[in-house]
C-alpha cells in the first residue's frame, strides 16, 4: 500500500471492486483522489489507461484500475509510482467521540 | 449519451465557477440581481414585483418577508409623534431601488429617526432622541417575549425603503419562480441527455458542489436561522421555508448550465436565466406576488480545508448587519462560548461539563498544548509516531497520535500533526492504521510521502 499525506492507496483483488462508475475529471482534465478546499491542492492520479472509479452505491468510496502503471502527485508531497493492479483509495479520518470525520490537513 | 473527457472537464469548470459564486463574499450587485428577479418573474409568466427591498442578512430579510406577508405584526408606531410618510418616496409607479448602492445610500436622516422612533416608542418608554435600547412589547414574538432589537431595525429599514405598514406582499412565488422551472428543466435534461448522460453530467458538474454548498454552508445557515427565529421571533420561522437560496442555488444551477452547454438545442437554461442571474449576484431572497426581498451576501465566509465552516476568532459566516454564525470545523458554537475561546485555560476546559463544547474548546486551545499543559502520558512510540493519553474527568480519555509528515517542508523542517484516535488505542501504529480504517497488522505502507 502507498501513502501520500492523508490519502492511502491499498491494493485489492479485482473481485473486491464493486459496481462502479468513472469519477469525472476536474476542469483541468485531471483525476483527483482528494482535494483541499482551502488550499486548492489535490492528490492527482494519472497513467496509461488508468481509471478512477467510484462505488455506485457509495460515491465516496473510490477505486483505481491501473492496467500498466500510474503515478500519484500532490503539491506538498513527493510523487508515488503505482504498479499495475486494482486499488482502493482511503482518505484519512480522525476520531471524535462516538464518530469520525475526515482530516482537514 | 456518454460524455467525453473534454465535456467532463467543461462541466467541472462550470461547477468551479458556480462554487466560487456560492462562496462569494462582499456587496451584492444590486442592479444585476434585481434584473434577475424581474426576469425570473417574467419567465414564470408573472408580473415583476412592484418593489424590491434589500437587507443586510437573511435574518433581517426573513423577518421582513414575514412582516410583508403577514405572519408577523409590525411593532406599533405611536401616532402623531413621528412624521408618518415613508422616507423613500415610492411616487406611485414601481420605482424599486435599482442600482442603489450597498446600504441603500438613499436613506435620509428622517428615515433613520423614524426607525429609531419605531423601536423606542413602541416600548412606551423614552421618547425620540433617547437611546433606542428600549423596553419592547410582546408583538409578533411569542407570548410574553421581547421583540428583538434586530427586528425593530428590520422594520425600520423596511419603512426607510418605502414600505407602509399594512401594505401586503401577496402570496409566495417560490414555487413558480424556483421549484417549477427547476423541475421542468430536470425533465427536459433527462429527455435530452438520457438517464445515464444526466447522471454522468450531474456527477461532473454537481458532485462536489452539493455537499460543499448545500450541506456545509446553506444547510448550516438554514438550521441556525430557523433556531434563531424560533427562539426570538417564532412567527417569522416559516419564512425560512420560503427562502430562495440566491448564490447557494449555484449548487444545482451548475449542472443545468453544463447540460445546456452539452445540449444547446434542449434550451435548458432559458427558463432558469433569472434565477441564475440572482444567484450570481446576491444572497438569499424571497419572492412574493407584489414584492421581492433580497439579502446581501456574507462579508466573511471562513471554511477549513474540507469545506466546513470554521473560524475561532469570529463568526465563520458574518453579514453586514452583524448577523453571524460561529462554527468550529462545521460544528456550530453558541456565541457566549465564542467570546470565551480566546482566553481559555486548561482549568476552564477541564471544568466544562458539556462534552461537545469541551471538544470545541480543546480543538481551539490546541490538543498539543493541552496535552503538554495538562500533563499527558506518552503510552507508546514507534516508527509511525507517538501515542499520547490524557484522562479527562467524567469523559472518555483523550488519546492522540502525534505524526510527522514524511515529506519535509520547503524550509527543511517536518510538519508535525495530531490526530485524535479511539480511546482504546494502544500503539501509535494502531492509531495511524485506524485513521485509514485498517488494523495494525493491515497497515503496511510501502512508500510514504
Amino acid at each position: 500500500m502507498f501513502r501520500q499525506g492523508d490519502v492511502l492507496i491499498i491494493p485489492v483483488p479485482q473481485a473486491d471492486v464493486p459496481a462502479c462508475a468513472p469519477v469525472p475529471r476536474d476542469r483541468r482534465g485531471r483525476m483527483v483522489l482528494a482535494r483541499g478546499e482551502a488550499t486548492g491542492h489535490a492528490h492527482v492520479v494519472g497513467g496509461p489507461g488508468l481509471v478512477l472509479l467510484a462505488d455506485l452505491d457509495d460515491p465516496e468510496r473510490m477505486f483505481l484500475e491501473v492496467p500498466a502503471h500510474g503515478r500519484v502527485t500532490h503539491e506538498e508531497h513527493g510523487p508515488i509510482p503505482l504498479p499495475a493492479g486494482h486499488y482502493r483509495v482511503v482518505r484519512q479520518r480522525e476520531y471524535i467521540p462516538g464518530a469520525f470525520r475526515p482530516v482537514a490537513d | 449519451m456518454r460524455l467525453t473527457h473534454t465535456q467532463e472537464s467543461m462541466a467541472a469548470a462550470i461547477e468551479d465557477q458556480w462554487l466560487a459564486a456560492a462562496m462569494e463574499t462582499g456587496p451584492a450587485d444590486r442592479a444585476a440581481a434585481e434584473e434577475g428577479v424581474r426576469e425570473a418573474y417574467r419567465l414564470a409568466s408573472a408580473e415583476p414585483p412592484e418593489r424590491i427591498y434589500w437587507f443586510g442578512s437573511p435574518r433581517a430579510a426573513a423577518a421582513a418577508a414575514a412582516l410583508l406577508s403577514g405572519p408577523v405584526d409590525p411593532i406599533p408606531e405611536a401616532p402623531g409623534t413621528t412624521s408618518p410618510p415613508p422616507a423613500v418616496a415610492p411616487s406611485g409607479a414601481a420605482a424599486p431601488q435599482a442600482g442603489a448602492g450597498p446600504g441603500s445610500s438613499a436613506v435620509p436622516p428622517a428615515g433613520a429617526e423614524l426607525g429609531l422612533g419605531a423601536a423606542s416608542l413602541a416600548g412606551a418608554g423614552p421618547g425620540l432622541g433617547a437611546d433606542s435600547e428600549a423596553v419592547r412589547p410582546p408583538v409578533g414574538a411569542g407570548p410574553g417575549q421581547e421583540i428583538p432589537e434586530w427586528f425593530a431595525e428590520a422594520q425600520a429599514e423596511l419603512r426607510r425603503q418605502g414600505w407602509t405598514p399594512g401594505a401586503r406582499a401577496g402570496r409566495s412565488m417560490r414555487g413558480l419562480v424556483r421549484t417549477a422551472p427547476w423541475a421542468a428543466a430536470r425533465k427536459a435534461a433527462l429527455v435530452a441527455l438520457g438517464a445515464d448522460g444526466w447522471a454522468q453530467l450531474s456527477a461532473a458538474a454537481g458532485r462536489r458542489s452539493w455537499p460543499l454548498v448545500m450541506d456545509m454552508v446553506a444547510g448550516r445557515l438554514r438550521s441556525r436561522l430557523s433556531e434563531d427565529l424560533a427562539a426570538e421571533l417564532p412567527a417569522a420561522g416559516p419564512a425560512v421555508l420560503d427562502a430562495v437560496y440566491g448564490q447557494h442555488d449555484g449548487a444545482w444551477l451548475s449542472t443545468f448550465e453544463a447540460a445546456a452547454r452539452v445540449c444547446p438545442e434542449a434550451d435548458l437554461m432559458t427558463n432558469l436565466a433569472g434565477l441564475a442571474r440572482v444567484a450570481r449576484h446576491s444572497g438569499w431572497w424571497w419572492a412574493f406576488e407584489r414584492v421581492a426581498v433580497l439579502s446581501e451576501r456574507p462579508v466573511t465566509l471562513a471554511r477549513d480545508n474540507v469545506g466546513r465552516l470554521h473560524r475561532g476568532e469570529g463568526p465563520a459566516m458574518e453579514f453586514t448587519d452583524g448577523y453571524g454564525l460561529w462554527a468550529w470545523r462545521g460544528m456550530p458554537i453558541p456565541s457566549d462560548l465564542a467570546a470565551e475561546l480566546p482566553s481559555l485555560t486548561v482549568d476552564r476546559v477541564r471544568r466544562e461539563t458539556n462534552a461537545e463544547i469541551r471538544r470545541v474548546m480543546l480543538e481551539h486551545f490546541g490538543y498539543e498544548r493541552y496535552l503538554s499543559e495538562a500533563g499527558a502520558t506518552q503510552i507508546n512510540s514507534d516508527e509511525t509516531g507517538t501515542l499520547w493519553l490524557l484522562h479527562l474527568p467524567g469523559d472518555e480519555p483523550l488519546v492522540m497520535v502525534e505524526v510527522i509528515n514524511s515529506t519535509p517542508e520547503p524550509d527543511g523542517t517536518s510538519r508535525v500533526y495530531w490526530l485524535r484516535v479511539p480511546p482504546q488505542t494502544r500503539s501509535a501504529r494502531e492509531g495511524v492504521a485506524w485513521t485509514f480504517g485498517l488494523t495494525e497488522q493491515e497497515y503496511q505502507p510501502l512508500i510514504q510521502t
